[in-house]
């Protein structure tokens, strides 16, 4: 009787944690992974794999040389090494993650998009915000994540994190 | 450990005197032949020449008029900042950042990334030289 019971109850607590863990995972997997942080970081802001999908970065990956008009050229065993990580945590390795999904929920299958910035969901999150805004110094361009997301590094990006500069908390409504 | 610790005293009075580690001596040797082969006149490479490279105008890999020195700004013990990204950089001199010009692999990477970014071209040996003379006199 006791046996009868146990076993479908652990089964749906195993079931029950795995939706739970799905849903609140989290906004999209932080980065650990130190050589991205030194290689990628070290120019920008080092984006979360799980904010594009695979083959954005693997296009990417195969062209460093003419990296958004800078050369980011790596020698071939970085370059492998990095092409790999962001492959194994790509947005498809996070669905699990809220941003992770939507990203990958708003880009067509026949798109590959090497910028996250031009991703439909990322474009409705800010197309509100007054240019003059993006572009003062401080920011510069919507790639800056870690201007005004201050949990950006941890690859949070809630909007009670916001605070803008010279202008503070944004409000969607 | 009494040795280790004399060593690394050393190392830091030599690194003061501003001489280049050993890693990097032996990389700029290399670089020393090569522009001896290139040139045999060569005899040294110049801060002065280094600093001309550093901060003169060319037009870059993306069609516009940029120097070293619009990202690494000029006073190289400050911060910089990437002029697409406006990510910080810090600072290049030596005396205020220990790191820099020590690890001769990344010395590498950026001499002939950053060469492409500004001159949109790679740097020759000469140049290179002239160039880290004048970082390392930071």
């Amino acid at each position: 009787m006791y046996k009868k019971i146990m076993i479908p109850l652990i089964l749906i607590s195993v079931v029950y944690a795995d939706d739970d863990r799905w849903v609140n995972r989290g906004d999209v997997a932080p980065v650990k992974n130190a050589v991205y942080i030194k290689e990628c970081g070290s120019c920008h802001f080092a984006y979360q794999p799980g904010l594009l999908p695979q083959r954005s970065w693997t296009k990417m990956m195969g062209n460093l040389e003419n990296h958004f008009d800078s050369d980011a050229s790596l020698n071939d065993a970085t370059t492998k090494y990095l092409a790999n990580y962001l492959k194994a945590n790509s947005a498809e390795k996070g669905i699990e993650y809220k941003r992770s999904r939507k990203i990958l929920q708003s880009i067509r299958p026949n798109e590959t998009p090497l910028r996250i910035t031009q991703t439909r969901y990322f474009v409705n999150k800010h197309n509100e915000i007054p240019k003059k805004i993006i572009t003062q110094k401080e920011v510069g361009s919507l790639a800056n994540c870690a201007a005004c997301h201050t949990t950006a590094d941890n690859g949070s990006y809630s909007e009670r994190a916001i605070k803008i500069p010279n202008y503070g908390a944004w409000k969607d409504d | 450990m009494k040795k280790y610790t004399l060593a690394v005293l050393l190392c830091g009075i030599i690194a003061d005197a501003g001489d280049f580690s050993p890693s990097m001596q032996n990389y700029i040797s290399t670089l020393k032949s090569e522009a001896k082969q290139a040139n045999s006149s060569f005899v040294d490479f110049d801060a002065k020449r280094g600093e001309q490279i550093f901060t003169s105008k060319h037009i870059g890999k993306k069609g516009d008029s940029i120097s070293c020195t619009s990202c690494h700004g000029s006073n190289l013990t400050k911060n910089g900042q990437n002029a697409t990204t406006n990510k910080i950089i810090k600072p290049l001199a030596p005396s205020v950042n220990k790191s820099r010009l020590t690890d001769t692999k990344e010395v590498q990477k950026w001499l002939r990334r950053n060469f492409k970014d500004v001159y949109n071209r790679e740097g020759t040996a000469l140049e290179k030289g002239d160039v880290l003379y004048y970082i390392q006199s930071k």
